[in-house]
């Protein structure tokens, strides 16, 4: 495996890391503004704090990973889409900021501010949309080198049917993955309304994000056809992915094994994810960059690879011993424990 | 917007994120350290005062953690999107110490998240503490990885430059370049100085407020003592700063002291304006500067003539260095009359003004620091990359700062706001002195139950 | 020497000053002392 792939695969695990987390965070930030909107705060606020309250800080580091490791790897990734990205990543930035601290100030200091879950609620569904831009665009087709200089063409992007699927999978999916986790998660801690509330509202949405998800594939076709060839060339990928959901939806609808639903689900999301990766190879940025003409030197690949290894000798642990203590610990879980935070 | 506008708000951007970000990064850096001491004396002394302090204090790390990660994403990200040809060129080299940040701060979140939610799962509290040592050292190898980024944009090495390609690059002579040392120690000491100073502010505070118990004065004590040991530690690694600065920028030790002419047996120059090359109305302390710059009264000092009139930054930063150095001295002479008056028993320092002056000291110091990296930026000007690359030819070509600016000024304003409402509604709705006495029952009613069972 | 200073001794100073905190940060006794003189 060359450095410019071995890089890649990193970031793409990382970047997986964080649509998982980030989408189990976002949606059930949504969740519990819903709750809280519809009276229902009573079954779920409960089941989605004692989840989220250790683990929000983690969440945010696997999306700054990302982007810094994409920098290290791939510096000229920093003038394409650095230039071009200013005002997206600034929207995102902002309601990542938001969101974060007003977390932080209902949790520790005004816990049960409805002002505060609406906002953290409603910051949780523009995230994705916002992010998931860097996706549509790293499809080509909406950047003009003008002068030398990319610029970003801002009417194509919106009017792009592309942009608006992805933009409606990246919510629907977002809802979808974090309704699936938290519906175990409830049913660990013993909570049957809870977990009820949560099957029902990934079922909900279990449709529209595969109907999303194919479309996205359709409108490839039209925008991208060598993306588009390279991802047939992949179906069983695909095929694999779809077995997984279909699986998943079973589990849900027959009230069985959760635990095992949460792990069809990370499957099929992950051949999906991995599909789409690797059929985007070698670009970064179609037609204008890939991974191969933005690398990096040899020597510095080297060192954040050394870097990254003795790095995740140190987080594997560390990570571990969060879900054991919090997780994956059934007094904690059932909030038998008397863990109010300091 | 043309790209002299783009470059003018880009940077006005930048300085805003980062004068906003580096008052909770610095907080962010320096109270574990306290709150694993105030821990640590509570273990050792048995004294539940200062278990309770350390536990007080971690709640407030938390909303301040927030706010320092959130606007450390910003910048994070900030640099790539207003200064992309820089982080091309620059991420090459320096890209090492930035990936380690990221793990340092994964690091010191995991454990954080742990600490918190687990102050009553140990019987033992030495077991707690332990989880404490983690984000201590994540929060400052965060600070020690990504000053190295700034040391390097101020001393680049590791690379040679061939036709404007950069070649032989060595990732570790880039960490290791000579204004990372001097650099990385003033950042964190200042920061576990300006922790300090804050927390003891905090408890002056509640001490004039009319509470008059004896875990403020234990608080106040243990603050301004360490305060006054890193506050010193501070003094003595800036005057390292100044061998290097003189060694290696000598333009920008220069400008910080108005000191136009290359000659020896230099003075420095406090305060006073400017008139031409002329000096006038200052503070002149004889042979100072020298002595600053290379340890010998009658050293000579490189002056601003040496350099060509586009590569010499504002000469402005006089008065940030000024105000720096002024209130670092001040807070040694603070808290060392009050660790001097405390053991010698005089009365003054528990009066009211001096009392205030305490207060002012968390404010000062965080007005040091501001200071400091203003310096160390504006001081820099007109290069981002010394000697490489100025400031223009990094900037982002997009003609949307502006508005960008205007955002991130209001989501600045909301969080500080914000992070301020929530400190004082935690901290007034559970006054320690209720908090010291439900825990005092809840003890008796736990023995009386244990003696229950007993008989 | 000032090759010593600007590189090794930052740190020495540093790390000096982290133990000499956790030195000194037990020594409490001052703190509660009254002042020598009260006159009330």
């Amino acid at each position: 495996m060359s450095l410019e792939v071995l890089g890649i695969s990193v970031l793409m695990t990382f970047l997986f890391g964080y649509i998982i987390v980030g989408a189990i965070d976002f949606g059930a930030g949504f969740f519990n503004a819903y709750s809280l909107l519809t009276g229902k705060e009573r079954i779920l606020t409960n089941v989605i704090q004692r989840y989220l309250s250790p683990v929000w800080e983690v969440t945010n580091v696997f999306l700054v990973f990302f982007f810094v490791g994409m920098i290290g790897f791939f510096p000229s990734t920093a003038f394409y889409y650095g230039t071009t990205m200013l005002v997206p990543l600034s929207l995102a930035l902002i309601l990542l900021a938001v969101r974060g601290s007003y977390y932080a100030f209902e949790t520790y200091g005004a816990r049960g501010h409805k002002g505060y879950s609406f906002m953290y609620g409603a910051a949780g569904l523009l995230l994705p949309a916002s992010l998931s831009i860097v996706l549509t665009i790293s499809e080509g087709g909406f950047i003009d080198m003008v002068d030398g200089q990319p610029v970003l063409d801002y009417a194509a992007l919106f009017t792009s049917p592309l942009t608006w699927a992805i933009v409606f999978l990246s919510i629907a999916a977002t809802l979808y993955i974090s309704a699936v986790f938290l519906t175990w998660y409830a049913w660990k801690a013993g909570d049957p309304d809870a977990t009820n509330l949560l099957r029902k509202y990934a079922l909900i949405w279990a449709l529209p994000t595969i109907i999303t998800a194919t479309g996205i594939v359709w409108e490839l076709r039209n925008h991208n056809p060598e993306h588009y060839n390279q991802l047939l060339g992949l179906w069983w990928m695909f095929v694999l992915s779809g077995a997984l959901f279909i699986g998943t939806v079973y589990l849900l609808w027959k009230r069985r094994n959760y635990g095992l639903m949460v792990w069809l689900l990370i499957g099929q999301f992950a051949f999906a994810f991995y599909g789409y990766g690797i059929s985007h190879y070698p670009y970064l940025l179609y037609p204008h960059l890939t991974i191969y003409d933005s690398f990096t030197n040899p020597a510095m690949a080297t060192a954040l690879i050394i870097a990254f290894i003795l790095g995740l000798a140190l987080l594997v642990p560390s990570l571990y011993l969060l879900l054991r203590m919090f997780l994956f610990n059934k007094d904690y879980v059932k909030g038998r424990k008397k863990d109010e935070h300091a | 917007m043309g790209n002299e506008e783009a470059v003018f708000f880009s940077r006005l951007l930048t300085e805003l994120t980062l004068s906003f970000h580096i008052i909770y990064a610095t907080i962010g850096v320096g109270v574990p350290l306290m709150i694993m001491i105030a821990q640590w004396v509570g273990i050792k002394k048995n004294d539940e005062h200062y278990i309770l302090l350390a536990r007080r204090w971690a709640r407030g790390f938390v909303i301040t953690v927030a706010v320092g990660v959130v606007t450390g994403t910003a910048i994070g990200m900030q640099l790539s999107l207003l200064w992309p040809n820089f982080m091309e060129l620059a991420g090459q080299v320096i890209a090492l110490p930035l990936f380690m940040e990221t793990f340092a701060f994964f690091f010191e979140a995991i454990f954080l998240g742990i600490y918190l939610y687990t102050w009553d799962r140990f019987d033992n509290q030495k077991k707690h503490m332990l989880l404490l040592v983690p984000v201590a050292i994540g929060a400052s190898f965060s600070a020690v990885f990504i000053t190295m980024v700034n040391a390097f944009m101020n001393a680049p090495k590791g690379f040679d430059l061939v036709d404007g390609n950069l070649v032989n690059i060595q990732p570790l002579a880039a960490m290791f370049n000579p204004a990372m040392p001097t650099k990385v120690a003033h950042v964190v000491v200042t920061a576990y100085m300006t922790a300090a100073f804050v927390l003891a502010a905090i408890a002056a505070f509640r001490l004039l407020k009319g509470s008059d118990h004896v875990y403020h004065k234990k608080a106040l004590y243990l603050t301004m003592k360490l305060g006054l040991i890193f506050s010193i530690g501070a003094a003595v690694i800036g005057d390292f700063s100044g061998k290097y600065l003189a060694e290696y920028q000598p333009e920008k030790l220069a400008a910080a002291e108005w000191h136009f002419e290359t000659e020896g047996k230099a003075p420095l120059m406090m305060y006073g304006v400017l008139d031409g090359q002329e000096v006038k109305y200052a503070i002149k302390i004889p042979y100072a500067l020298s002595i600053l710059a290379h340890s010998n009264p009658t050293a000579e000092v490189i002056g601003l003539n040496d350099f060509p009139e586009d590569e010499i930054p504002p000469l402005y930063v006089h008065y940030l260095f000024d105000t720096m150095v002024t209130i670092g001295v001040l807070m040694i002479l603070i808290s060392g009359v009050f660790w001097l008056g405390r053991h010698l028993g005089w009365r003054f320092i528990q009066s009211r003004w001096f009392c205030w002056l305490l207060v002012a000291g968390g404010p000062l110091s965080i007005i040091a620091i501001e200071m400091g990296w203003w310096y160390a930026e504006v001081g820099r000007q007109p290069w981002i990359l010394r000697g490489i690359m100025k400031v223009p030819e990094a900037a982002t070509t997009s003609g949307q700062v502006d508005t960008m600016l205007y955002l991130f000024a209001l989501l600045y304003l909301v969080l500080g706001v914000g992070s301020v409402i929530v400190l004082r509604r935690m901290f007034r709705r559970n006054p320690v002195e209720r908090e010291i006495a439900d825990r005092e029952q809840a003890r008796i009613e736990e023995e009386r139950v244990k003696g229950g069972d007993l008989s | 020497m000032d090759e010593f200073l600007m590189f090794y001794a930052p740190f020495i100073v540093l790390i000096g000053a982290i133990i000499i905190a956790f030195i000194v940060a037990p020594m409490d006794g001052a703190a509660t002392r009254p002042p020598k003189e009260k006159k009330k």
